[in-house]
């Protein structure tokens, strides 16, 4: 049928798919899956793009410059497949719209601030953690890594912990 | 006075070993020139088509559009230029052994074939007021009542955008220095890619234009007539949404097939070519070739407007966009891998 | 089969883009599959409306983690290689729930809202433009950050390590508690999200009804009891080889260089080889090829080589070197070389090379790179009389070819074996 979107697949068989995606990048690389460092190489290639000398006297930017680096960067690649794959299988499931995802109390403008808001939150804790979601919780865990788990429990006792308070964003 | 002498065919210390002066302007300008090609091309082929009035009116802005993006085109090439207040001396003369001297008289060409197509298809407004309004509609009824004329300008569109097309491609392939670039399927490649391009260029603006996602309320006329010559007689596409995907698709496939051959003919030439080819194909600008070129910018929108045709897809701008990033980036890594490749 | 396939030099750092963005591929299509486009839908895990990101999340987890350890225990992956983290306590404390915060906030992560971008949420825009933002923050505010980001560092740790118990049981444990995780999840969201209790995989249907996650979680606890009988996963001294694959390299002469090779990229200072002398540290002290580094066959299983170096062993004679090329080919070093003729041949070929005294002219420029290239490694050529038989120039006995020779005077320019370069790996 067109037009309508299709329904979401059953969560555990999507997360056994997610799961032997993450074994393959095991098995290729030795490696898992990321996507933070995507956005720190990004910020480096626009500080070099903006001030060649600044970047390189930065010691967390250059750390993401050079060979290997800003747009060679593997986790570059991997989250622009990221982009593409979540595009096809949106469009395969007639997903894609233009929205603002919000709960039923909450307007337009506020709901995007605190999207921005989050989106700062999650990129410093991810640079101190050391990982993301995926870098750390999910490759991580998969590797038994104990900052990994520790990790994980803190995203979820965070996020558990502020849910109450933001109850009118969400239901 | 100093004179700089650049050697365009080797054995220059600003050739050899690597010849890096053609930054982001050179890639840009064959990306514009490509897509106005595909649109001049296109739009002239429909205007040879058309019958009816409607039809005509289908797609007003292409030719205007054309005129910008041109510009644009010949803007990032002027930057690219040691001496761009010597532009004019290119025209003073007529080589008809330099592809330089073909591309400039081409593409002055082309302006007044894109200018008349233009007008053509008058605006509702213009920006100056009612007075030249007028005018334009004057001169617009003038050329659609001698149709000799409308014809002339159709047929000068189709052959100035085929012409251009093919010459964006022939230009590099005339830098003998480059072995990446030695290779006679870079003219016809280019002319397909611009035509795709255009394609999905159209199809974005008439979604943006009518504000609908759903198929039957987008409607672009422009390749009908392609359609309606193409395909057997008695069947005709359901939705003009559906003969611009199809044209998108076949154009697409075409691009495909001789990005296929010019890979074949590299591997099947000197050890030089087959050099400059494992710089696609493995070596630095392998990643971008396989997964952005082939990948997102042919396969994918292939697959997705098949879907969009077969109606298990909804339509939408997303193949058209990714058609569009693809055709900017095969000349983009065509002309940088092309100046690391070296016969040295 | 020697896996990872990218730490054992199968595929380089071009190709390995390509694979990123295959793996991207499959990471963003299963993400969207699940939902995890849709912020709405991410944020009803705080609630106990619809835990998803739970079960998708863990499902994945131990997917990966019982994939990983079966193919440990076969033999196929190289466990160690796997890129661990290093654990940083207090950075994985604060950092962490700064992120569940963000989580909450924006109600998306930095790969789910990728998907969600792409997807066309416009709310995902923004939470992207968010990240990068904290990323210029976070550079130009470095100092401030570096500090806690190393608080409490514990080095790459595993749970089976720190707890001290097999890997095997802490594999076990985590598939058991993931499936008790869902229950409580299903549980969780009969009672909160109004969810048909009936609909529910692992609590709605009767006990011994089958269905795939029932089935996929019952396999994976089986598959991981039954890898904990192969004891530690971790690689031993044993290893497997590939008996035709090792016969095609020697027969193709793809196991060895020659000498010539070798002081010529000594020479040009193209040494982009690791060069380990195999023999007693008595021999080496005694005289060794420019740039090699001691170490005595009965060390090389211990020796840090990565997968994927380029080194090339050498003995006194052929046999050793050749044997040493074996054991490390079966630990899967593919760029492995021995140096036929060894040390022996060094000394014949270019340290005391057998040169006329009067060559014909087609051969003069030869043989005087060949004297210049014995005189530049500290050697001297043994000079050919006219009628033919050899005439020993007087050495001095340190220098006699047998007892190998000492380091030259005059230091022999060599550049430092080009290391692969180090990739970071973290998220």
């Amino acid at each position: 049928m067109q037009g309508s979107p299709r329904p979401y697949a059953n969560p555990y068989l999507a997360g056994f798919g997610l799961g032997l995606v993450l074994l393959a990048a095991f098995v290729l690389m030795g490696r898992g899956l990321g996507a933070s460092a995507a956005f720190s190489a990004l910020a480096a290639v626009i500080v070099e793009w903006i001030s060649p000398g600044h970047a390189a006297a930065n010691p967390f930017f250059s750390r993401y410059l050079g060979p290997g680096g800003g747009l060679e960067e593997w986790l570059v690649w991997e989250v622009a497949g990221v982009f593409v794959g979540g595009l096809v299988s949106g469009l395969l499931g007639n997903r894609v719209r233009p929205a603002v995802e919000r709960g039923p109390r909450v307007g337009v403008p506020v709901r995007l601030v605190l999207a921005f808001l989050g989106g700062l939150f999650m990129g410093v804790g991810a640079k101190i953690a050391g990982g993301c979601t995926s870098g750390q919780a999910l490759t991580g865990g998969a590797l038994l890594n104990v900052g990994s788990w520790v990790t994980m429990i803190c995203i979820f006792g965070g996020a558990y912990a502020l849910a109450w308070l933001l109850r009118k964003e969400w239901t | 006075m100093q004179h700089v002498e650049i050697s365009t065919t080797r054995a220059n210390p600003l050739v050899d070993p690597v010849l890096q002066v053609w930054g982001w302007e050179i890639p840009v300008y064959l990306f514009l020139g490509g897509l106005v090609a595909g649109l001049l091309a296109l739009s002239g082929f429909y205007l040879l088509r058309s019958r009816t009035a409607s039809e005509r009116g289908a797609w007003p802005q292409a030719p205007m559009l054309g005129v910008v993006l041109l510009t644009l085109g010949m803007g990032a090439l002027f930057l690219d230029l040691d001496h761009p207040w010597y532009v004019w001396r290119v025209y003073l003369t007529f080589e008809p052994a330099s592809p330089m001297s073909w591309g400039s008289w081409i593409l002055i060409l082309v302006y007044p074939a894109l200018f008349a197509a233009a007008l053509l298809h008058p605006p509702e407004r213009v920006p100056f007021g009612a007075g030249l309004l007028a005018v334009i509609r004057r001169g617009s009824e003038w050329m659609w009542a001698r149709p000799r004329l409308v014809q002339a300008i159709a047929l000068s569109n189709l052959v100035g955008g085929i012409a251009l097309g093919l010459y964006t491609g022939i230009l590099l392939g005339t830098m003998v220095a480059r072995p990446l670039w030695n290779s006679a399927i870079l003219g016809p490649l280019f002319l397909f890619s611009g035509l795709s391009s255009a394609a999905a260029l159209m199809h974005v603006l008439t979604l943006v234009r009518t504000h609908g996602l759903v198929d039957s309320t987008y409607a672009d006329l422009l390749l009908h007539g392609l359609f309606q010559l193409l395909k057997p007689p008695g069947r005709d596409p359901s939705t003009a949404g559906e003969a611009m995907v199809r044209a998108d698709a076949a154009f697409l496939s075409v691009e495909g097939a001789l990005i296929a051959l010019f890979v074949i003919g590299l591997a099947a030439s000197t050890e030089v070519q087959q050099q400059a080819l494992q710089l696609l194909l493995t070596g630095a600008y392998a990643p971008v070739f396989w997964c952005l070129i082939l990948g997102t910018g042919i396969l994918v929108p292939l697959v997705l407007q098949s879907l969009e045709l077969a109606g298990r897809i909804r339509h939408t701008v997303v193949p058209a966009l990714l058609v569009i990033a693809g055709a900017f980036l095969l000349r983009w890594v065509l002309v940088q891998a092309g100046q690391v490749s070296s016969w040295t | 089969m020697n896996a990872p396939f990218y730490k054992f030099d199968v595929f380089g750092d071009t190709a390995a883009l390509g694979v990123a963005f295959a793996i991207g591929l499959g990471m963003g299509w299963f993400l969207e599959r699940a939902g995890f486009g849709s912020a709405t839908k991410l944020a009803k895990q705080f609630y106990f409306r619809d835990l998803a990101v739970l079960k998708v999340m863990f499902t994945a987890i131990v997917t990966a983690m019982v994939g990983l350890f079966l193919a440990a225990q076969l033999g196929w992956v190289d466990l160690s290689l796997m890129y661990l983290q290093p654990t940083v306590l207090w950075a994985n404390v604060v950092g962490g729930l700064l992120l569940g915060v963000g989580f909450i906030i924006g109600g998306l992560c930095p790969g789910t809202s990728v998907v969600s971008v792409a997807t066309g949420r416009i709310d995902a825009f923004l939470f992207v433009m968010g990240v990068l933002a904290s990323q210029f923050l976070v550079g130009e505010a470095w100092p401030l950050f570096a500090g806690i980001s190393e608080a409490g560092e514990m080095g790459q740790i595993t749970l089976p390590g720190l707890l001290g118990v097999p890997y095997g049981l802490v594999v076990l444990a985590v598939v058991l508690m993931a499936a008790g995780a869902f229950v409580a999840a299903e549980w969780a969201e009969v009672r909160f999200g109004g969810v048909d209790r009936a609909a529910q995989p692992l609590l709605g249907a009767g006990w011994r009804a089958r269905n795939a996650p029932r089935v996929l979680l019952a396999s994976l606890a089986g598959l991981a009891l039954l890898g904990m009988a192969g004891g530690d996963p971790y690689r031993g001294p044993r290893v497997v080889i590939d008996e035709r694959e090792l016969a095609l390299l020697i027969q193709k002469e793809a196991d060895h260089v020659t000498v010539d090779d070798l002081a010529t990229w000594i020479v040009e200072g193209r040494m982009e080889v690791r060069l380990i002398d195999l023999r007693h540290p008595a021999a080496y002290a005694a005289g060794t090829i420019p740039g090699a580094e001691n170490v005595p066959l009965a060390d090389l299983p211990a020796a840090e080589i990565e997968p994927g170096e380029r080194v090339v062993l050498f003995s006194q004679g052929q046999t050793h070197a050749a044997q040493a090329w074996m054991l490390l080919r079966a630990r899967g070093m593919r760029n492995t070389y021995s140096l036929l003729g060894g040390m022996d041949e060094w000394n014949d070929r270019i340290l005391f090379p057998e040169l006329p005294a009067e060559p014909p002219p087609d051969q003069a420029a030869e043989v005087e790179r060949r004297r210049a290239l014995a005189l530049r490694f500290g050697g001297s050529p043994r000079v050919e009389a006219a009628a033919g038989a050899p005439v020993a120039v007087p050495l001095p006995a340190a220098m006699s070819p047998p007892a190998g020779v000492a380091p030259p005077a005059a230091p022999i320019p060599t550049a430092a074996p080009v290391k692969k370069k180090k990739k970071r790996e973290g998220c």
